[in-house]
């Protein structure tokens, strides 16, 4: 009989202030490769790509967006629906890192309550820029019962950790919850049809 | 929508006669990582049958000149036919191979899908059944050229030899060339999927298909000993070792498959199958086995007298899948099991093997009868357990074993024996009846035999090596034979063992070094997550995508009633048609403000095609009084939405410079000087606050009011149609300019267009004259003079103002109806509109009645019209003769 490609989708979020490198992330996982020319993302953008994680294979459907102040109350209307959200900010940037507060509530506002969060300080290999230290990251993370990881999208470190832990904590959720049927129903429930329609809703 | 019957028809009149297209069906055919559709036929020709694969320009075709032929595969032993359900998506997978050549077709599920599959494993069963030489099909020769046309040049066209002596290695057959392949070097045609022509293929399937495409990459070779023993034993119980005959190579075989007949003659044993003797053979076997390796028992398969047992070293135990076994009587009846096959089939690692233990039918002249038993065994053995079932014919390495029973004819037993006893093997051997019906293809068609150098092993006096002494001196034959077929077997012992002489027969083995493939997980894994990165990226590649020339539209100055209109350049820079959509965002219920208009809002454009889209900024009546109050900006954010992609944001600014159209009432009383002239902060203010700035007093109604009909009274009272006709909209301008700015020049425009601004400057207040919250009173009272007196008596000072104030002059305008024709009707209508104006966003369908809303909105004006209303106090400086 046939094998499904994949057994599970989950749609995952990129959120943060504008230039702190979601779109450069969201590169280096799906495309493994990494431009250094900033173009700032007017909109919704996203990317597939399946991973391997327990045995499943896991459909990833990551949604890009606009950093841009004047796009965040358009912006909050795509976060109902994502599994897990991955809230960025810049280590060379104490501003960027200061609205990490805001960002979390935000997410208290708009997303699905039981939404998996990760916090990623990226551009972690510009130390001699750096503003915000590691600690202050982790401690923010503590605070908030929020996984953390410093991330640099251009030397390719923690970003396959990173969507690795986030997906993995969505599954281990549902493997806690309802076992057996309840990735499947999931998946069904997530299809982009459900979205793309209304768009904000 | 063209019928079955209908597209058979069309197929047909494609076809030479003598050729039947008995079942066709349209399918989409896997090409690498996208389908095409394709439609196929199952065409017969005197009982041979070939899958037709066409090509059509059209879908469906509607004459035979739209189909091409693609490839033609030609319904032979080697052709293979096995069904998956996508579980997802419901399709049908219907796997086409034959040899080399695997196509993966995908199918609606359904009757048609069924009916079709169910025809082509007819034909195959038709193909089994079929006695004599297989078929040469011929008639498919005309078509090898048109197979395809890259591959011509290749074609050759030169007959097939079809007396070719030699069984094992031939010239290329027909069916071979049909089949040359393509280079499964994927291409993806990007030029036919940008014209939507060939969406991708559904995941699960192109997975499939590129993973047994890549076989090679993920898997290696092990070689494996394989021991194949075959014993008739005459229905005696083993009565000395077997070692001699299993244990006789140096180094322990990986696999044995041992194999006997006639085990027990009893008719216990025939009739209810049932004997001592498998466990006793059993164990001697295992007692038997090379002491050098330790064995595990796979699986043992007896029918009567037939019985096969295999083995594997206990290293590969893990590594064998799938274990099945049937057994198939073709003794008295066609049924029994006296005589017939048993089979086991196993998967090792990734490789099929059956094994086949048969017992044939005996006695010399019976070879057409062992023939139809081999036949019988081939097409009855079936491992059921599976879905489709699995034949003989489905496994990449079968081994086939047993008392084929065939003989040496036409010479005498005494001539045999001499020429045995002088080693003559080879003139006997060109005399055996099973050497003679394969080179007629008559039976085992397909398979190889080694050369035998061993001397035949029937039939002796058992316990001896001596020839048969009984009355029937038989004479000598190669009874006990192995055989085998498939891709990497080569046979290394072929050998008899005489040592052995508890049967009449002496046992007979073949020791194999086989080829099996082996998966490597890490390989496999990383081909896998290769194929899976190459659909992702192809997925991401497919996925919609367009430029827009400009995300931040900006409009300059932006003046009431001048439309303005900019455009933005949509270009699908991606490799698949866009479906764009301007859609709502957050509670919005227009995808854009009122002030601004989008066309098209939503269409389609191709790969490298663009789309203007027209963007109009108009800010009218109804957009204005929001604009001067601040409620509204001109800024807003368009959500334009790629279907099935991703959202891009435009923002659209404009500078609106504000107008005494769309002020209010209120607002428009506290200014004295143009409107122009105030700063936006306090005219924002004054529609806000409403307080006069500078404690200047308020006059008693707008000036910009008073302008107008007092030049209408001056100048207008006997033109014709006022308000009734339309002015310019040139003039209009003029006229707002004239007012917003100032000037000490005439008022400018026509009496028309004076007084349409009229009308204009009263529509774009945020509320009309009469509040909307007065509207039902209002209609309720229309009957009654006194109440709608009552009514206006409430409003609010200014209001009640403004209302007096042209109801006056609208009297003024009527006492001259002789010569203007107006009368008070019409101008009642007019300004019942005007005065009781309907709140915005109230469709005239969710209105209770239109007319009749509209006819109590004129009857209440026309009281004011008619009636004396010298009664009300009025202000000094609302007499119409005032002084300018």
């Amino acid at each position: 009989m046939a094998k499904k490609t994949y057994d599970l989708l989950f749609k995952l979020l990129l959120i943060g202030d504008s230039g702190v490198g979601k779109t450069s992330i969201l590169f280096r996982f799906s495309d493994d490769a990494f431009t250094s020319t900033f173009i700032s993302t007017i909109g919704i953008d996203f990317k597939i790509k399946t991973v391997e994680l327990r045995g499943k294979k896991i459909k990833l459907q990551i949604w890009d967006t606009a950093g841009q102040e004047r796009f965040h109350t358009i912006t909050t209307s795509y976060y109902r629906g994502a599994m897990g959200i991955m809230l960025v900010y810049d280590v060379t940037d104490e501003r960027s890192f200061e609205n990490i507060v805001k960002w979390l509530r935000n997410i208290d506002e708009h997303a699905n309550e039981d939404v998996e969060k990760m916090i990623l300080g990226n551009k972690c290999d510009i130390d001699s820029k750096r503003a915000v230290n590691k600690d202050r990251g982790e401690a923010i993370a503590r605070e908030y019962g929020v996984p953390f990881l410093e991330t640099s999208a251009k030397a390719n470190t923690n970003i396959d950790k990173a969507f690795n832990d986030l997906a993995t904590a969505i599954l281990d959720k549902f493997a806690g919850k309802e076992p057996g049927d309840a990735p499947d129903r999931v998946m069904v429930d997530t299809r982009r049809g459900d979205t793309s329609r209304r768009g904000c809703c | 929508m063209s019928s079955n019957q209908d597209l058979i028809g069309i197929i047909q009149a494609k076809l030479s006669s003598g050729e039947t297209a008995s079942s066709c069906h349209e399918a989409s055919l896997m090409q690498g990582w996208v389908r095409a559709s394709r439609i196929l036929a199952l065409v017969e020709h005197e009982n041979e049958w070939a899958l037709f694969i066409f090509i059509s320009s059209r879908m469906p075709p509607e004459v035979f000149t739209d189909l091409a032929i693609e490839r033609v595969i030609p319904v032979d032993s080697d052709f293979k036919c096995e069904i998956d359900a996508g579980e997802q998506s419901g399709d049908v997978y219907v796997n086409i191979s034959s040899r080399k050549l695997k196509l993966l077709f995908e199918m609606i599920p359904g009757i048609k899908t069924n009916n079709f599959v169910s025809e082509i494993m007819r034909s195959m069963e038709a193909l089994m059944k079929l006695r004599g030489p297989p078929p040469e099909f011929q008639w498919l020769h005309k078509y090898s050229g048109s197979t395809s046309n890259r591959n011509s040049a290749d074609c050759d066209p030169a007959p097939v030899d079809a007396a070719d002596v030699d069984v094992t290695k031939g010239a290329k057959t027909v069916a071979e060339k049909m089949l040359d392949i393509d280079s499964p070097d994927i291409v993806v045609p990007r030029q036919s999927i940008a014209q939507g022509a060939t969406p991708i293929a559904a995941r699960e399937s192109v997975i499939r298909y590129q993973m047994s495409m890549k076989e090679d990459d993920y898997t290696f070779t092990e070689t494996l000993r394989v021991f194949i023993g075959t014993w008739n034993v005459n229905g005696l119980p083993p009565n000395a070792s077997l070692s001699p005959w299993l244990a006789s190579d140096m180094e322990p075989p990986d696999l044995y498959a041992v194999g006997f007949q006639e085990l027990d003659l009893s008719k216990e044993a025939f009739l209810f199958n049932d004997t001592p003797r498998e466990e006793e053979w059993r164990k001697a076997v295992i007692a038997g086995l090379h002491p050098a390796a330790k064995y595990r028992q796979v699986a043992l398969v007896r029918l009567v007298g037939m019985m096969l047992i295999l083995l594997v070293q206990e290293k590969h135990e893990k590594h064998v899948r799938n274990v099945a076994w049937e057994t198939v009587g073709t003794g008295i009846m066609g049924k029994m099991g006296n005589k017939g096959g048993v089979g086991i089939r196993v998967e090792i690692h990734n490789t099929s093997i059956c094994f086949v233990n048969s017992h044939l039918a005996a006695h010399v002249e019976e070879f057409e009868r062992r023939n139809q038993d081999y036949h019988d065994i081939c097409s009855r053995l079936s491992f059921s357990k599976f879905v489709p079932t699995k034949c003989i014919k489905d496994h990449d390495q079968v081994y086939w074993l047993g008392d084929l029973n065939y003989r040496i004819t036409e010479m005498e037993p005494r001539i045999v024996r001499d020429l045995i006893s002088h080693n003559s093997l080879s003139a006997l051997l060109e005399c055996d009846q099973l050497n003679r019906q394969r080179q007629h293809k008559n039976v085992f068609d397909g398979y190889r035999e080694g050369p035998i150098t061993f001397k035949p092993t029937y039939k002796y006096d058992p316990g001896t090596d001596d020839w048969d002494s009984s009355e029937k001196n038989r004479a000598p034959a190669w009874c006990d034979r192995i055989l085998w077929r498939g891709d990497g077997m080569e046979q290394k012992e072929y050998r008899s063992h005489p040592i052995l002489r508890t049967s009449d027969h002496k046992p007979v083995s073949a020791l194999f070094e086989s080829q099996i493939r082996v998966i490597d997980v890490v390989k496999y894994r990383k081909v896998h997550e290769e194929v899976m990165k190459k659909l992702d990226k192809l997925e991401n590649e497919f996925l919609p995508q367009v430029t827009v020339d400009n995300t931040e539209i900006i409009f300059d100055i932006v003046r009431f009633l001048e439309p303005q209109s900019q455009e933005l350049i949509i270009a699908n820079t991606g490799q698949v048609p866009v479906d764009f959509e301007f859609i709502k965002k957050l509670d919005d219920s227009k995808y854009c403000k009122e002030w601004l208009n989008i066309d098209p809002a939503a269409s389609s454009i191709k790969p490298g095609e663009k789309c203007d889209v027209k963007l109009e900024l108009f800010v009218d009546k109804k957009s204005a009084s929001k604009l001067n109050s601040g409620e509204d900006k001109l800024y807003d954010i368009l959500v334009l939405h790629l279907d099935g992609g991703k959202d891009i944001f435009i923002t659209v600014t404009g500078n609106y410079e504000r107008s005494c159209f769309g002020s209010s009432l209120e607002a428009l009383v506290h200014i004295s000087v143009p409107v122009r002239e105030i700063p936006i902060g306090k005219l924002v203010e004054l529609e806000n606050v409403r307080e006069a700035p500078g404690g200047m007093e308020p006059y008693p109604i707008p000036k910009e009011i008073w302008f107008l009909v007092d030049h209408l009274y001056r100048h207008g009272l006997k033109k014709q149609n006022l308000f009734l006709l339309t002015g310019l909209h040139s003039e209009l301008i003029a006229i707002r300019n004239w007012l917003d700015n100032g000037s000490s020049e005439p008022l400018p425009g026509s009496l028309y267009s004076i007084a349409e601004a009229l009308l204009l400057l009263l529509e774009s207040t945020a509320e009309p004259i009469v509040p909307f919250n007065l509207h039902s009173v209002c209609l309720g009272a229309a009957t009654n003079y006194l109440q709608c007196k009552q009514i206006i008596m409430q409003l609010p000072e200014f209001r009640r103002n403004v209302f007096l104030y042209l109801c006056f002059f609208l009297q003024e305008l009527l006492s001259h109806a002789n010569e203007n024709g107006l009368d008070a009707k019409t101008l009642a209508t007019v300004f019942g509109a005007i005065f009781l104006r309907d709140p915005p966003r109230v469709s005239a369908r969710g209105r209770v009645n239109p007319a009749v809303m509209d006819r109590k909105k004129a009857s209440f004006v026309y009281h004011f019209l008619v009636n004396d209303l010298s009664d009300y106090v009025m202000s000094k400086s609302l007499h119409l003769s005032g002084t300018s």
